[in-house]
């Protein structure tokens, strides 16, 4: 029995071809044309029904927002703290005096952070500190490596202790400085 | 472990460990992420693995502790000693001792027999004991009567005989070997999981690789497009779904295990449900399996007597003083008697010792005159004749159990022409009349009327002996037959048949209604077999044979347009003639058929004939010799009660009361499980969608990702699993013992409409859902929608520390971590709420859910009882664990898909309204699944 539900190549091709395009009652992919009409028809208006529900249902929800204040800050009680320029890997500085090219990039983007400075405020009361560290190194001619830690305190509600999130409240650096 | 989903599941581990390896080799920080992803994958399909296997070898176990084979012992004669060894250690030329009760050792030639009788049903399905002696009496092994088989039973008697084959080469092993040597084919429902998963895994990687290509084209790096891949094959596969179908699969396996079907292959479950012919037996399946009483004659008419399993209702006219005379001949006249000690066991249940008429006529008597033992004993038996195959009757000689009446009487019973030769009266209405010609021929035509039916018959009559010729005192001698044998008086007819179970005729209409052609399959003579299958109605009052047409319009048999005759009883002689093109047509022309006096192989080319009609066979069968068409059937169904070791080992399914009646109960489990498991199906596929969407939007808008494949998992094997095993407790929508059997190769399982329905319709309004709530999440805690277009670049890089929202609030690389959790949980959340609905919906395919009642199937709401509980401990109890990607959310957002879930619903009940305004329209076409 088995043995003859196996199909020759070109008998599936034969029935494929037949789907694809049944000449003898004009069926399409296994529809007619008039059934295709509708189909698409049905889905026209079916999809067309669900895209605007979901339409409306995003504008109510976007009516609750204000346009100020987002609605809650429950992932951002504490503020973060982040180190510019962004050093290329994890958050290790290193470059070489004598190269001026490796650090090149460095002050490109403090360049052009510190002209396009303008305080990015949505709303008036919302302010970035930005802080300024400059490091000192007493010998050009060896190698130094400082690691440097910056943590925000003063309030209890301000978090600098979290084990999963290492800029929560406090930032952690490393400068390697070749001669 | 292999094949179908599971393939796509390693597929999925192995790409996850080739990622890891890769982002190892790049990078040695690299996140663990993907391993464990890997390792969740293997340990899913190793789980799932284990699972099927042990709910597959639970069901085998009950069948395995059901068949458990006492060792059989042979006594041997061996260095002239007698031993009892092992059966299995015989060998050819061992002799061996036989008594009544044994079971024959191995096949062997009897050297010496004392009143040894075999019964040889197990191996001919002959239920007649069979004489056994030393004489060579026929070329054929199976007719000599010098030689008993394997396996079958001596009933009395004993016999020494010399082994002459063991194991395979006896004839009982040719036939299991026959068995053996059928192909298990796949179970219906077996090609239909199969085909599902073709379907599904299809869809998985067709999507996953146009996605991978899509995701490779817009620049994304390959392992990232791995990622995409294996989220896509997650999101496609129902990994809990196959466990799913093993458990539901199961319950129905117990429910009719306590109908008394008890199923062996899980899968078999189903196969009774889409059957389309059944082939069964009559004696014992169909019948009661013991001979009774069924018409009497007497007074020139002829009375039915009730062949229900109690006897309990004679209501045939009594008063007649011609059947007080033939009371007391059908009494007296019979050597059967109760085995002692059956106080309170009810008349018909009772153990009798003698063969099957006797039984049968003691019981009659017992049940309308009372205590046979008691009458018999007023009536003391001073001789008798027993009955032979030579004299073919039965006589005994009787004092009255009047004291007043010193004559002795002669009863005889026995082949009806024969005990009418004997007469020279008749009796009517209590007078004896002379037997002239007009009477004989009323005696003929109501002799020829029960015989037609196909009942064995028996004739009465008795004499009064002259006291004075023959004094109390006198000596009768059977041997010189020193009394007379002629010029007895005709008393009555009575005639005999294994009648019906009473449960039968039921259970054949509800077949017939739902579609199930009957075929009936004995080894009984052709008339007997028309009868019981005219009074079970699997052929049907109205409808007439060839045969029988000819017989009405008087014409020769040739003459008969063969389509005017619905019913057909076919011989095994004549199937012998027939090349298959003819049983083919046989078969396809006429819906009654009755094939008598058949063969063990007949049976199969029988089965096979039907299979090639395209239809589901069940077959029953109780003997050995049934085995290779039980295996052949697409579900054997053996008798588990006189049904041999070797027909229950080749057999799907035991019937436990070998009642045919608890077929039907088992097609209806079957047809419910097929429906359940296409609405388990159903639901399972929906949330694919919902689960798959999150990909597709996050490669094509890079929008921070949705739902995590570690998420999915939960809602596949977590939530999802209680639910969709509570809709195969879901009661049938209508009447499905109503409508036709499956087509096997039309009624998909899963098919087209389905599978469009809950992936384009209600999966889509799932996806649409859940993205409102993720919307929702991001939107509230700061990121507006338009904020997150294209944001996944930037999102996703860990030294990114000051990502700014809409608000321009900044977040660090873990705060968006977290965030995306948060969205993980918030899309999961509203997937589970609107599996709720989902499941709701399931329910029905047809009916609105208030007709099928919200509450009846009350394991629906455990089930999302469980949905609800799962879902609450991951987010509250288990969002500290970090690995799973759960955390807390607010309260309020367990209700953002909430009306989306009550648009499924009124949705749905939109879509079956119309389905059941306009049955057969375009839309019951495209949504009825």
């Amino acid at each position: 029995m088995t043995k003859q539900e196996k199909k020759s190549f070109n008998q599936s091709l034969a029935e494929w071809k037949l789907f694809i395009y049944n000449p003898s009652n004009g069926e399409l992919l296994g529809r007619t044309a008039k059934s295709w009409g509708l189909i698409l028809l049905f889905y026209l208006v079916f999809y067309g029904f669900l895209a605007a529900l979901f339409s409306f249902t995003m504008w109510a929800m976007l009516q609750t927002l204000n346009d100020e204040v987002p609605k809650y800050r429950d992932q951002i009680p504490s503020p973060g703290l982040m180190v510019f320029p962004k050093p290329v890997t994890a958050s290790d500085f290193s470059f070489s005096v004598s190269n001026p090219e490796s650090y090149r990039g460095y002050i490109n983007d403090l360049k052009k952070f510190l002209k396009s400075f303008v305080l990015p405020f949505l709303h008036g009361s919302y302010l970035q500190p930005l802080v300024a560290i400059q490091l000192i190194f007493g010998n050009r001619n060896d190698i130094n490596e400082v690691t440097v830690e910056c943590k925000i305190d003063g309030s209890p509600n301000l978090k600098n202790q979290d084990d999963r999130d290492k800029f929560l409240g406090r930032v952690v650096f490393k400068i390697t400085m070749r001669p | 472990m292999v094949g179908g989903f599971s393939i796509l599941l390693w597929i999925g581990a192995i790409l996850c460990w080739i990622a890891y390896g890769i982002q190892y080799s790049n990078d040695k920080s690299s996140s663990l992420d993907s391993v464990y992803l890997g390792s969740v994958l293997a340990l899913v399909v190793v789980l799932t693995g284990i699972f099927a296997y042990y709910q597959e070898a639970k069901s085998t176990n009950i069948m395995a502790s059901f068949h458990q084979m006492i060792p059989q012992q042979a006594l041997v004669i061996r260095d002239s000693e007698k031993k009892t060894v092992p059966a299995d250690q015989l060998v050819v030329g061992d002799i061996v001792e036989i008594k009544g009760g044994d079971r024959i050792p191995a096949d062997i030639r009897l050297l010496s027999a004392q009143g040894c009788k075999v019964d040889n049903s197990s191996l001919t399905g002959e239920s007649e004991p069979q004489p056994r002696s030393c004489e060579f009496t026929h070329d054929n092994p199976l007719e000599t009567k010098n030689i008993s088989f394997f396996s079958t039973t001596c009933l009395e008697g004993t016999a020494t005989g010399v082994v002459i084959s063991t194991g395979d080469r006896t004839v009982i092993g040719q036939i299991a070997s026959l068995a053996s040597g059928v192909e298990n084919s796949k179970t219906p429902i077996g090609l239909e999981i199969e085909h599902f998963v073709h379907i599904v895994a299809g869809v998985a990687v067709s999507i996953g690789v146009l996605f991978f290509v899509i995701a490779v084209s817009m620049k994304y790096r390959v392992l990232d497009s791995i990622v995409f891949l294996i989220g896509i094959i997650v999101a496609n596969v129902p990994e809990g779904l196959l466990a799913t179908v093993t458990v539901a699969l199961s319950l129905t396996a117990k429910r009719m295990a306590k109908k008394n079907c008890l199923v062996k292959g899980l899968e078999a479950v189903e196969t009774l449900g889409s059957t389309s012919i059944i082939c069964s037996d009559k004696t014992g399946t169909l019948t009661q399996n013991r001979m009774t009483v069924a018409h009497l004659w007497f007074d020139n008419q002829v009375f039915v007597a009730d062949t229900s399993e109690d006897h309990s209702n004679q209501v045939f006219d009594q008063s007649s003083a011609t059947w007080a005379s033939l009371s007391k001949i059908i009494t007296l006249c019979n050597r059967a008697e109760f085995r002692p000690g059956q106080e309170g066991v009810p008349v018909m249940k009772k153990a009798v010792v003698g063969d099957a008429s006797e039984t049968a006529l003691l019981k009659f008597s017992e049940v309308i005159l009372g205590n046979v033992m008691e009458i018999r004993k007023r009536n003391r038996k001073v001789a008798e004749i027993p009955f032979n195959s030579t004299n073919k009757f039965q006589l005994s000689i009787h004092e009255t159990d009047d004291p007043s009446d010193k004559r002795f009487l002669v009863v005889m019973k026995g082949a009806p022409e024969r005990v009418l030769e004997k007469c020279s009266t008749i009796m009517v209405s209590g007078q004896e009349q002379p037997l002239d010609r007009s009477t004989a021929q009323t005696f003929h035509t109501a002799y020829m009327e029960l015989g037609g039916l196909g009942e064995r018959v028996l004739g009465f009559c008795h004499l009064y002996l002259p006291a004075d010729e023959f004094p109390a005192t006198y000596s009768f001698d059977v041997d010189a037959m020193n009394f007379p044998t002629s010029s007895f008086c005709f008393v009555g007819l009575l005639s005999m048949i294994d009648p019906p179970r009473s449960t039968v005729p039921d259970a054949v209409t509800k077949c017939r209604s739902a579609g199930i052609k009957i075929i009936m399959v004995t080894g009984d003579h052709p008339i007997t077999a028309k009868a019981i299958a005219k009074s079970v109605g699997i052929i049907s009052a109205n409808s007439e044979t060839v045969e029988d047409v000819a017989k009405r319009l008087n014409v020769a048999v040739e003459q008969v347009d063969k389509r005017d005759a619905k019913a057909a009883v076919v011989t095994g002689m004549e199937l012998k003639d027939m090349s298959p093109a003819q049983l083919d047509e046989l078969l396809a022309n006429h819906s009654e058929i009755v094939f008598a006096r058949t063969s063990p192989q007949q049976k199969l080319i029988i089965v096979e004939g039907c299979q090639r009609q395209d239809a589901i066979v069940a077959v029953t069968g109780d003997g050995v010799n049934d085995s290779p068409a039980l295996k052949k059937a697409d579900i054997g169904i053996a008798m588990g009660i006189t049904g041999s070791d070797a027909a229950k080992s080749a057999a799907d399914m035991v019937l436990l009361d070998d009642n045919f009646a608890s077929i039907v109960t088992g097609v209806e489990e079957g047809r419910l499980i097929f429906d359940n498991l296409k609405k388990t199906i159903a639901y399972t596929l929906t949330k694919n969608i919902a689960e798959l969407c999150p990909f597709l939007i996050y490669i094509i808008a890079g929008l921070p990702l949705p739902i995590g494949t570690i998420t999915i998992l939960f809602i596949d094997l977590g939530t999802d699993i209680i639910p969709s095993i509570a809709l195969a407790y879901e009661k049938a929508e209508r009447d499905i013992m109503n409508r036709k059997p499956r087509h096997k190769k039309k009624d998909r399982l899963v098919n087209k409409p389905l599978a469009v329905y809950s992936y384009l319709h209600i999966g889509l309004m799932q996806a649409l859902g859940a993205f409102v709530v993720y919307f929702t999440v991001y939107a509230q805690q700061g990121f507006r929608p338009s904020a997150l277009l294209n944001l996944r670049v930037e999102w996703e890089k860990g030294y990114v520390n000051d990502l700014e929202d809409s608000y321009g609030q900044e977040w660090t690389s873990y705060q968006r971590k977290y965030l995306e959790w948060t969205g993980y949980t918030a899309f999961f959340v509203g997937i589970m709420v609107q599996q709720i609905a989902d499941l709701i919906i399931r329910k029905t395919r047809r009916n609105s859910i208030f007709q099928q009642g919200l509450f009846r199937n009350k394991v629906i709401w455990v089930g999302i009882a469980s949905q609800v509980i799962i879902a609450l401990i991951l987010s509250c109890g288990l969002g500290s664990i970090v690995a799973l990607n759960f955390t807390m959310l607010r309260p309020q957002y367990w209700f953002v898909a909430v009306p989306h879930a009550v648009l499924i619903w009124v949705y749905d009940e939109v879509r079956k309204l119309a389905i059941r305004l306009y049955p057969g329209s375009w839309w019951d076409k495209n949504m009825y699944y």
